[in-house]
């Protein structure tokens, strides 16, 4: 049995199960239990969630064409992109640091990125397929968001400790800016997403079959 | 009825808790998610791992986290000196990212766990609890110890062709914070904490 067939649903901040009245539009309401906001399910979730992957793929652009850090020393000034930035620890043998970068800045978000936009398109065409295997792509999607941040930190604190007059100075480039927007654009569109809606098909099924049957 | 129902936040599956479940893991039996953990004792070791968190935050904040050395000049990062000096610098925006993610939230979060669990444990429900509880679930995701001590490390390995980095103390604490801190997030339940909530409303329509 499903909550949504008997008009229910857990609150999304103490899971307190809550039945919601048949007719819509009587305003919000809230749980009993935390008195936050109760939805069937989340709001507009499709549309906001892809308004925010449009965008951080916009964002990705510059991310990744400005560079992250710019190294100023009496020699000239240095600018790195993620790219080169990867390029760089390939060639002075860091691999391990090379692949830690690689991934947190350019696998992670794409990765990101692609199964979003596979989730978006597979609960709008609905979908019976692979139901199992889509939730675990979307927990997977909250899990890893958060450590696309390693660059940026590695940019501010490169920032934090190498100020040496006007013998060494770093400072961060714009692309750091952007890189950090996609960051937490990606991760607000996962949040915005419901993987309820996932499973809703089989609803969808059953009242046509009903719809048939009558 | 509803209080021994539990409805899967992943796939809406909605299921009865049995009565005689008092200990361990309950799983939606349609997509496999984890609804419950049950785990005995949880009170007492998050009260124990806040209090380290908590005592890990100060020394983390309070001494030097790396210095740098480069013939003949050498520079001291604090936590806070260095996010200052971010500011400084006109990153005002990650600046505040840096801020958010590794010490207001992280604050924030250690903070609360420690106001909810040290009177719990004493068997005190605090009128927070509530209010503490909805907070606890919004930062979650905002944290990012870990993910700033990978950070470091890359960035250690940076500065080492540059100059001589010698770790702080701070470093250290920061590194057992981070563990600390994982820890509290996998014993971590809500859950009980959410029916003595319940318990007290009860009691308050009774009387």
């Amino acid at each position: 049995m499903r909550a949504i067939e008997l008009g229910m649903t857990n609150c999304h901040v103490c899971n307190q199960v809550v039945k919601l009245p048949k007719h819509k539009g009587e305003g919000t309401v809230l749980c009993p239990r935390c008195g936050e906001e109760v939805h069937l399910r989340k709001p507009n979730s499709i549309q906001y969630t892809w308004a925010l992957v449009i965008a951080s793929i916009i964002l990705y652009i510059p991310a990744n064409v400005l560079p992250m850090m710019e190294v100023e020393t009496f020699a000239g000034t240095q600018a790195d992109t993620i790219i080169s930035g990867v390029i760089y620890f390939l060639e002075t043998g860091s691999y391990l640091i090379a692949s830690v970068i690689f991934i947190a800045s350019i696998i992670v978000p794409i990765t990101k990125l692609i199964i979003l936009i596979y989730l978006l398109v597979s609960v709008q065409k609905k979908s019976p397929l692979h139901k199992k295997k889509r939730k675990k792509l979307y927990v997977l999607t909250e899990l890893i968001g958060k450590w696309s941040m390693v660059d940026v930190y590695v940019v501010a604190i490169m920032i934090a400790l190498v100020h040496f007059g006007g013998l060494t100075e770093i400072k961060a480039g714009d692309g750091a800016t952007y890189f950090l927007l996609v960051v937490v654009v990606t991760m607000i569109a996962a949040m915005q997403f419901d993987p309820k809606l996932i499973w809703d098909t089989e609803i969808q099924e059953k009242r046509e079959t009903d719809a048939g049957n009558a | 009825m509803a209080e021994k129902m539990v409805c899967c936040h992943e796939c809406d599956e909605l299921l009865h808790i049995p009565q005689t479940q008092k200990e361990g893991r309950l799983k939606c039996p349609r997509c496999g998610t984890v609804l419950l953990r049950q785990k005995k004792g949880m009170v007492e070791i998050m009260y124990a791992l806040s209090i380290a968190a908590a005592i890990l935050f100060l020394l983390t904040n309070y001494f030097p986290f790396l210095s740098f050395h480069v013939v003949g000049n050498t520079s001291h990062a604090n936590f806070m000196t260095s996010i200052v000096y971010l500011f400084g610098e006109g990153d005002w925006l990650i600046g505040i990212a840096v801020l958010m993610t590794t010490v207001v939230v992280p604050l924030i979060r250690i903070g609360l766990m420690l106001s909810l669990f040290g009177p719990i444990y004493h068997g005190i429900i605090p009128p927070y609890t509530v209010l503490a509880l909805k907070v606890l679930s919004h930062s979650l995701p905002w944290a990012m110890l870990d993910v700033f001590l990978v950070g470091v490390f890359v960035s250690m390995v940076k500065l080492v062709k540059m100059g001589t980095i010698v770790p702080g103390l701070s470093l250290w604490a920061f590194m057992v914070m981070v563990f600390v801190m994982a820890a509290m997030q996998v014993v971590f339940d809500p859950h009980p904490l959410w029916e003595k909530v319940d318990e007290r409303r009860r009691q308050k329509g009774m009387a």
